[in-house]
């Protein structure tokens, strides 16, 4: 096959996976406008869902609570994670341990790390809460971020940051001007990971928040056991809609795929 | 925003007298009625209280919860069969039902049952009561079900449905096997049965949304199911189908409404709770949504005659066939458990 | 030259306060508790409610010697792996040809729609999935809608659900791992590989395969681990297929009130899954 053939059959190849991956989100959106509570075809158009939603507030606020924790933790946990990550690179006694430690928080069954958590918090006093739910949110996010933008940086050649020194730059300066700019996608990526783990996460936010708070997922998992209407379907897909608006709006301003 | 709070209620409620305005706090399954959003505004308009809710999806986080968060809650739903064990650990107090006007109306059995009264005090008011047994699609029988062999039956394999419960599953095939549910003693009759049942499964579910989409989708047309979620799926979302206290007889719970130990406002939490078993609550709760059958027998006999619960469970005949869950020692909840997971495993 | 031992010192100094934050996070919200949760795990009973218990290795005995624990941590290890397999085939080329092949002016976006699924819930999207699995569902429809084709049975309720499920959640950690090292690559580094005459196959196997490993390693082990103790998807596409050590350890804490078995069994599969990332970072690292 020519150059061009086996470029044309990578973008193809791109495609079906991006594909695979909207499948089940454009059936969730589809379904969102579908008549029937239970998913039942024929379709039958209808915006009854959104109406529903627009009158339920208990699932609007706990959508906006989701999203300022999430925005929370992914400020806080990329931070923190690509701080370590750099930390790591540098070979740090012990660096072993510690890229092992990064492990349970993700290998541990989010059940148990949730009730462990909220042990523990019962008997040291910090007990449930918003604060509670972001303090295990971003305790998770951060081994992503780390594990992510270390990817990365293994990835840096340390002849450009050598060289930078070379020629008198500080240590400082070699890396704000030569690492950090290599290293903003995998801080990106890491940020996105982190927003997308405490937006979705469900477990810990049972366990550790305050009775009357809520959050999105939680709202959902409870919601299933009773009664889980399209309305879910309705807030999830104009969750998507609109982040996907916003990203590709930040693509655009941003341009990131010019950095390498 | 509530810790500051409750210290400013307490004080009202005392500068008022004892009907100062409290915020109380319930914990239940979601959806299962004390959430009811005109239920809720009803009380809080005629009382002034308010009401928060904290939701449960299985009766080991329910009582982790009492457990874990001592003076949260001020009302909280728990199964007759848990209720013993709530009152010995300390989770729930006795209660003094001085004040409330429905509670004459119970159903006296009801009102007396053991497991309720543990240490001879009422530790939990008797709410609402159902039984497990089984659902189907009408338009798949021409001659309705009445057995449990049914789900044993070779022209249904793949299609037949079964909550993802082992004591519920042990207790089934306990029926199945001639046996009474709270005095099983052969285990291996059990196990040979379940096993038996197995090949014939599509699937197993685990909340009333698996039941409904499921039964809705013809993943099986036939399941076992609790007969008020049964009124649901009919009522609320117009499912077709009918459901059987079966012939072998079937499982009976009690559902009481507790108030945990370190509530600071008792009197609001019993205003609720009579609320509740209230016949006003109770029949429209009944006729929107669709709810199991009332402990308060006025409340029952206010139901239509067309009334679910008065046709499947006013009959005196299922009356009798059906067995009331007692507690189950936790040992035995785990042997029950492996077995079920040995069976779902495949080994 | 070495630098002298003041500016190691403060590099020292520095390297530690850049670990400190993360590190003493973590140990105050995940690992004090996780070791709370492992005493635990040496006791016959949850200590709560006045209830007796002593200390005892029994907990570990059952998870370790009884057959029902080890042969559901043996599928959940291979499920895991199965997974990860998936995961590495579809998503390595993909994340290079996302690196690589397309443009700049698309790539940012592209990079991003890769992140997106991850923002939607993950109960919402299984249940899609159940959706489309099943039969007289949506893909049935579709299908005998537009061929006359007619689809016999359903993928719902079989362990290839099950996989379908997991592989769609956990693919863009590949992606976008494998991305994040590709992407490092430069050009002119393979111009001149293909200037000195090798064929884009030996290209890909000599020098892209090798510099991408880590990124695509560091995103295997993202998947491989928390699919281990899935019990999401297992639990909603398997049906009775749905069986694996995570739904078991969910069940000690839902079903029954056996906090110390539960502690265990996630401590064996913590240990199962740390095991098999030792044994297999040697060979990611000799294939560099």
């Amino acid at each position: 096959m020519s150059g061009r053939g086996w470029r044309n059959a990578g973008r193809l190849w791109l495609g079906l996976v991006l594909l695979f991956l909207y499948l089940p989100i454009a059936v969730m959106a589809a379904m969102s406008l579908n008549a029937s509570p239970f998913y039942q075809l024929p379709f039958e158009f209808s915006w009854r869902w959104y109406d529903d939603l627009a009158g339920n507030r208990q699932l609007q606020r706990a959508a906006w609570t989701s999203i300022w924790i999430a925005l929370a933790t992914a400020a806080i946990a990329t931070a923190l994670g690509t701080a370590a990550a750099v930390a790591l690179h540098r070979g740090p006694r012990g660096r072993r341990v510690l890229e092992a430690l990064l492990f349970p928080p993700i290998a541990v069954p989010w059940l148990i790390t949730g009730t462990a958590m909220l042990v523990f918090f019962f008997l040291v006093g910090i007990g449930r809460g918003n604060g509670a739910v972001l303090v295990g949110h971003v305790a998770l996010a951060i081994p992503y971020v780390v594990l992510v933008v270390s990817a990365r940086l293994r990835a840096l050649d340390p002849a450009l940051e050598e060289a930078a020194r070379s020629l008198g730059a500080s240590r400082w300066t070699a890396f704000r001007r030569v690492t950090l700019p290599f290293l903003a996608p995998g801080v990106i990526a890491g940020a996105l990971f982190a927003f997308a783990v405490s937006f979705d996460q469900f477990v810990i936010s049972y366990f550790l928040q305050a009775p009357g708070q809520t959050t999105l997922p939680v709202e959902i998992y409870a919601a299933i056991r009773k009664g889980f209407t399209p309305e879910i379907n309705a807030v999830s897909t104009l969750v998507i809609g609109v982040s996907m608006a916003l990203l590709l709006l930040v693509a655009r301003l941003v341009r990131f795929g010019d950095l390498r | 925003m509530t810790r500051r709070l409750a210290p400013v209620a307490v004080a009202l409620a005392f500068a008022a007298g004892s009907a100062g305005a409290a915020e109380i706090r319930v914990l239940n399954w979601k959806g299962y009625g004390t959430d009811e959003t005109w239920a809720v505004e009803a009380f809080e308009r005629s009382t002034g209280h308010t009401v928060v809710h904290d939701h449960f999806n299985s009766e080991q986080e329910m009582l982790t919860k009492l457990r874990t968060n001592p003076g949260a809650y001020d009302v909280v739903l728990i199964n007759s069969a848990y209720t013993r064990q709530a009152a010995e650990e300390g989770l729930i107090q006795p209660i003094d039902t001085a004040g409330m006007r429905n509670v004459d109306d119970l159903a006296p059995d009801m009102a007396t049952n053991e497991e309720l009264n543990a240490n001879g005090a009422l530790h939990g008011v008797p709410w609402v009561w159902g039984v497990t047994g089984f659902a189907y699609d009408r338009r798949e029988f021409e001659e309705a079900p009445t057995s449990l062999e049914v789900f044993w039956d070779p022209a249904l394999k793949g299609r037949v449905g079964w909550r993802d419960d082992a004591l519920e599953a042990v207790q089934f095939a306990a029926l199945a096997t001639g046996q009474s549910i709270n005095d099983i003693e052969d285990m291996q009759a059990v196990r040979d049965k379940l096993q038996a049942l197995m090949p014939q499964l599509a699937t197993l579910w685990s909340s009333e949304n698996d039941w409904n989409r499921f039964m809705a989708s013809g993943d099986f047309v036939v399941a076992t199911y609790w007969s008020g979620s049964a009124n649901r799926s009919r009522t609320n979302f117009g499912l077709p189908v009918e459901f059987v206290v079966p012939e072998e007889g079937a499982i009976g719970w009690l559902d009481g409404l507790s108030i945990p130990a370190g509530s600071e406002n008792v009197e609001a939490a019993k205003a609720f709770i009579d609320w509740m078993i209230d016949p006003r609550f109770y029949v429209q709760w009944d006729g929107e949504v669709g709810a199991p059958a009332s402990a308060n027998l006025e409340a029952a006999a206010a139901l239509g005659d067309q009334a679910f619960n008065r046709i499947v469970l006013g009959n005196p005949e299922a009356i009798e066939r059906i067995e009331i869950m007692g507690p189950v020692p936790e040992e035995t909840r785990r042997e029950y458990l492996e077995l079920w997971q040995e069976l779902k495993a495949g080994l | 030259m070495r630098p002298p031992p003041s500016l190691r010192a403060r590099e020292a100094r520095g390297t530690a306060a850049l670990l400190a934050p993360a590190y003493l996070w973590l140990t105050a919200a995940v690992f004090v508790p996780l070791a709370v949760m492992l005493g635990l795990s040496f006791l016959t009973e949850t200590p709560f409610g006045g209830r007796d218990w002593a200390v005892t290795l029994g907990q570990y005995e059952d998870a370790l010697g009884k057959p029902l624990y080890r042969e559901l941590l043996r599928r959940s290890l291979l499920l895991a792996g199965e997974v990860t397999l998936w995961c590495v085939v579809i998503g390595w080329p993909a994340a290079f040809v996302l690196a690589k092949v397309i443009g700049p002016r698309r790539r940012g976006a592209l990079f991003l729609l890769t992140i997106l699924p991850f923002w939607s819930n993950g109960l919402v999207r299984v249940f899609s999935w159940a959706i489309l699995l099943r039969g007289a569902g949506v893909i049935d429809w579709a299908v005998e809608g537009l061929t006359p084709l007619e689809v016999e049975g359903s993928l719902l309720f079989t362990r290839e659900a099950v996989v379908i499920g997991l592989v769609h959640a956990y693919l863009p950690y590949v992606v976008l791992t494998g991305y994040l090292s590709i992407s490092a690559i430069g050009d002119d580094l393979l111009e001149a590989a293909r200037s000195l005459g090798a064929s884009r196959w030996l290209v890909f196997l000599r020098v892209v395969a090798p510099l991408s490993l880590p990124g695509v390693a560091a995103g295997a082990a993202l998947v491989f681990v928390p699919v281990a103790g899935a019990f999401m998807e297992p639990r909603i596409l398997g049906g009775r297929e749905g069986t694996f050590l995570g739904t078991v350890i969910e069940d000690q804490f839902t079903a029954v009130f056996n906090w110390p078995f539960g502690a265990a069994l996630s401590f064996v599969l913590l240990a199962a899954v740390l095991a098999v990332l030792a044994v297999s970072a040697p060979a990611v690292r000799a294939a560099r």
